[in-house]
């Protein structure tokens, strides 16, 4: 290192060192620690709550996408995660075929319907962002409310089956169902992280961090956030498919505005831009809200609300963001890397961000 | 590092886990064993929201008495020794109530489960105790598809629905309220009262001017009341519910409609009637399926309910004492809890309580019973707290239930 301690300036060693090397462990370590935990999950918590905190950590990690790297917060994400929910169920009940069938045409339903509505609301960022995607949020649930041929209105879809090529433990059993339908969280929770780690999601960062500059390198932004955004609500509708078919019905649940804000207090509970940490929040969010609804407990709305006030105020990275700037603090000694979670918060394109610091090792290679 | 981090992520998650307070695992054999002894009964409703007090933790205190009731009636031949009250809060979500109700049969060991308002939750329970075989007596819930397209042999709708509710415009009419506005929210529940209604309008001899539906939920009824009020209509029916119920009478006295047109309420408990005040909704008629202030037998349960909670039930109290207090006489005369052998005693039985007068459970699981059209008493005419209710007819078990829903195949 060649660091010193006095100095502000941020030098980086050219070789490979220590730090890739934890770096690399690290891009394993967490997959490795989740996919882990989702299998042993079931046999820790009860297997429906176990399968309520994969759907809604796949649902955070959709919004993270979005929120932790593309930087604008979707605030009607409940409209895919519920479109989808409502396409699965309906496929489900009325054609037969096997579930995750059903839940690859709601997810790719949720991505069409994602394609106009994310036409027109990428054009703008921040709050403006947020509240288009809630309007539009809000029209699918009118929508929804109204459509009671399909949907079933106020009374919900009831009777989805857990069609699975007849394997009956599948079907009737919730643990074993669980296994069945795991590999399809898991698979998208890959395909967030490799889109997140693909040169596509470092342009995304790119953009997040300055877009002013990725236009001016020649991205074309308002595409690569409607892509991000299609990719997103595939993502979101995988999970509300997910969901559908465990619960064996949908509601306007669904599809309500407080879904969206549910997912997004997940989030930001366990770490914008880490990835990870939506599943944390996720799990902590669903367990907690159980435990509370058996516990003859009358207020549920203040604690969720409670944690989440202390989360803002006092864990701003929320707790694996916290974790992991911690864990970067006692690495360095207080020294060096100024931000939390390099390796999974990933820095933008080179020559976006890059001024007047040496390139690190991984800012050689130009986004594609 | 490494080894910081995985401890630290390790105790996150079984920290999360003992919150669970519940093992997972693979299906036990024999889950909680329906013979195992013990008879446990669960309440599941809304424990914090909007529907809290009109079945909420009071619903518990119901139950509690049919025990008592129970236990006092059978002494040392109660076939049920040990009786245990489990409760959970659905938070009126359909997909929270089902979770809940999957562990309340499956890790809680519940026999039963009651109570259940919301109809969307109402219904995601019934799918739940059709695939575990549990009992479900629904009380809180309106809902034709229980006991319709949705019904299955474990499920049985106790208290009221709105097909029922609509009864009560019959005796309207009768009473010389010939002409009606129907307002109604657009969703299924304001659908299926409005269709109800105007059928029960017309088969009584009156009429329906119009039908207005209007956007749920819905805080400026004010063009619909202008709207209603220009027909100049003997009745003006609003078929909401909740906050929009409250929300709609102030508007309607505001507007000074008192004078004009009566007011009929589709579906009223009467704690809302005590949380707006006796002089908003003064001289509005109603569907009651029970009262408490009805005769000797009610009031003694009330008055036992007033001394435990500091208010009256609701006909939805009422009815889960009811339901509990049915369903311990049908262990006792099934001499177990298995569910298919209560179901049994329970199918076609005549059934006589406080809440159920002339009771019967029908083939599609429908509990039929006498109903009543009350009124809103006068201010002036309120001698006590709670004393609200005038009850102007009853309308005989057969007559206030329309007959077995054809859309039930069991």
């Amino acid at each position: 290192m060649t660091t010193s301690p006095s100095s502000a300036v941020r030098t980086f060693p050219l070789a490979p060192t220590p730090r890739s090397r934890w770096r690399v462990a690290r891009l394993i370590m967490w997959p490795t620690i989740a996919f882990v935990a989702l299998l042993v999950l079931p046999w820790v918590v009860y297997p429906p709550i176990a399968m309520d905190i994969a759907a809604w950590a796949l649902f955070a990690m959709s919004i993270d996408l979005l929120l932790g790297f593309g930087g604008v917060l979707s605030f009607g994400h409940a409209a895919y995660w519920g479109s989808s929910a409502y396409l699965t169920g309906w496929v489900a009940v009325n054609t037969g075929v096997p579930f995750p069938v059903a839940i690859l045409i709601g997810a790719l339903g949720a991505m069409v319907l994602a394609v106009p509505i994310g036409m027109l609301s990428v054009r703008r960022s921040g709050i403006y962002f947020a509240m288009v995607t809630l309007a539009f949020g809000q029209m699918i649930y009118f929508i929804a409310n109204q459509l009671s041929v399909i949907t079933g209105g106020e009374n919900g879809l009831q009777g989805v089956p857990k069609t699975f090529f007849g394997i009956e433990a599948v079907e009737k059993e919730s643990f074993f169902f669980y296994y069945a339908a795991i590999p399809i969280v898991v698979l998208g929770a890959l395909a967030a992280w490799r889109i997140v780690h693909s040169p596509f999601g470092r342009v995304l960062s790119g953009i997040r961090d300055n877009p002013e500059r990725v236009r001016a390198l020649g991205y074309d932004v308002e595409r690569y956030k409607l892509i991000a955004f299609v990719l997103s609500a595939g993502l979101a509708g995988l999970a509300g498919g997910v969901y559908a078919v465990s619960h064996g019905f949908v509601s306007l649940q669904e599809v309500d505005w407080t879904t969206s804000g549910k997912v997004v207090l997940m989030t930001v509970l366990g770490g914008i831009g880490t990835l990870w940490g939506g599943p944390i929040g996720a799990a902590i969010i669903v367990l907690l809200e159980d435990y509370l609804a058996s516990a003859g407990f009358e207020g549920i709305g203040i604690v969720t609300g409670l944690i989440f006030i202390v989360c803002v105020v006092l864990f701003r990275k929320g707790i694996l963001g916290t974790i992991l700037a911690f864990v970067d603090r006692a690495r360095t000694g207080g020294r060096g890397m100024p931000r939390f979670g390099r390796a999974d918060r990933l820095a933008a394109p080179d020559s976006v961000t890059a001024t007047n610091t040496a390139h690190d090792e991984e800012g050689n290679h130009a986004p594609r | 590092m490494k080894s910081r981090t995985v401890p630290m992520i390790a105790v996150t998650f079984v920290s999360a886990a003992m919150l669970a307070g519940c093992a997972g695992g693979p299906p036990a054999q024999d889950g909680s064993a329906l013979s195992d002894g013990k008879v446990v009964i669960g309440i599941l409703n809304d424990q914090s929201g909007v529907y809290r007090d009109l079945s909420g933790p009071n619903s518990r205190v119901a139950v509690e008495l049919a025990i008592a009731d129970y236990e006092a009636k059978y002494g040392d031949e109660a076939v049920a020794t040990d009786i245990e009250i489990i409760t959970s809060d659905h938070q009126n979500k359909p997909d929270v109530a089902n979770t809940q109700a999957q562990q309340m049969y499956d890790r809680r060991g519940a026999d039963i489960i009651l109570d259940v308002p919301t109809s969307s939750a109402a219904l995601a329970v019934a799918e739940v105790a059709a695939a575990k075989k549990r009992l479900f007596i629904d009380v809180g819930a309106a809902t034709m598809e229980l006991t319709g397209a949705a019904c299955n042999p474990y499920t049985f709708h106790w208290a009221y629905n709105t097909e029922m509710l609509a009864k009560g415009a019959s005796g309207v009419v009768d009473n010389g309220g010939e002409s009606w506005v129907i307002i109604y929210p657009d969703y299924a529940f304001g659908q299926g009262m409005n269709a109800s209604f105007t059928a029960s309008i017309e088969g009584a001899g009156g009429t329906v001017l119009e039908s207005i539906a209007t956007p749920f939920p819905n805080d400026n009824f004010s063009t619909f009341i202008t709207r209603a009020a220009a027909q100049n209509p003997d009745v003006i029916g609003i078929m909401a519910a909740g906050g929009d119920l409250i929300n709609f009478v102030k508007q309607y006295n505001q507007a000074g409609m008192q004078d004009q047109a009566a007011l009929a309420v589709g579906l009223m408990f009467i704690t809302d009637i005590n949380s707006l005040g006796v002089e908003e909704f003064q001289g509005t008629t109603f569907t009651d399926a029970w009262y408490w202030d009805y005769d000797e037998q009610n009031r003694e349960f009330a008055d036992r309910f007033l001394q435990l909670t500091d208010a009256r039930p609701t006909f939805a109290h009422a009815g889960n004492y009811s339901a509990a207090f049915q369903y311990l006489e049908a262990i006792q005369r099934a001499g177990t809890d298995d569910a298919d052998a209560v179901i049994a005693e329970l199918e076609g039985a005549k059934l006589e309580d406080l809440f159920l007068r002339n009771g019967e459970v029908r083939s599609d699981h429908s509990v039929v019973h006498d109903s009543y059209v009350a009124r809103v008493k006068p201010a002036a005419d309120v001698a006590e707290a709670w004393d609200y209710e005038e009850i102007i007819s009853t309308i005989p078990a057969e007559e206030a239930f329309s007959p077995v829903n054809s859309a039930c195949t069991m």
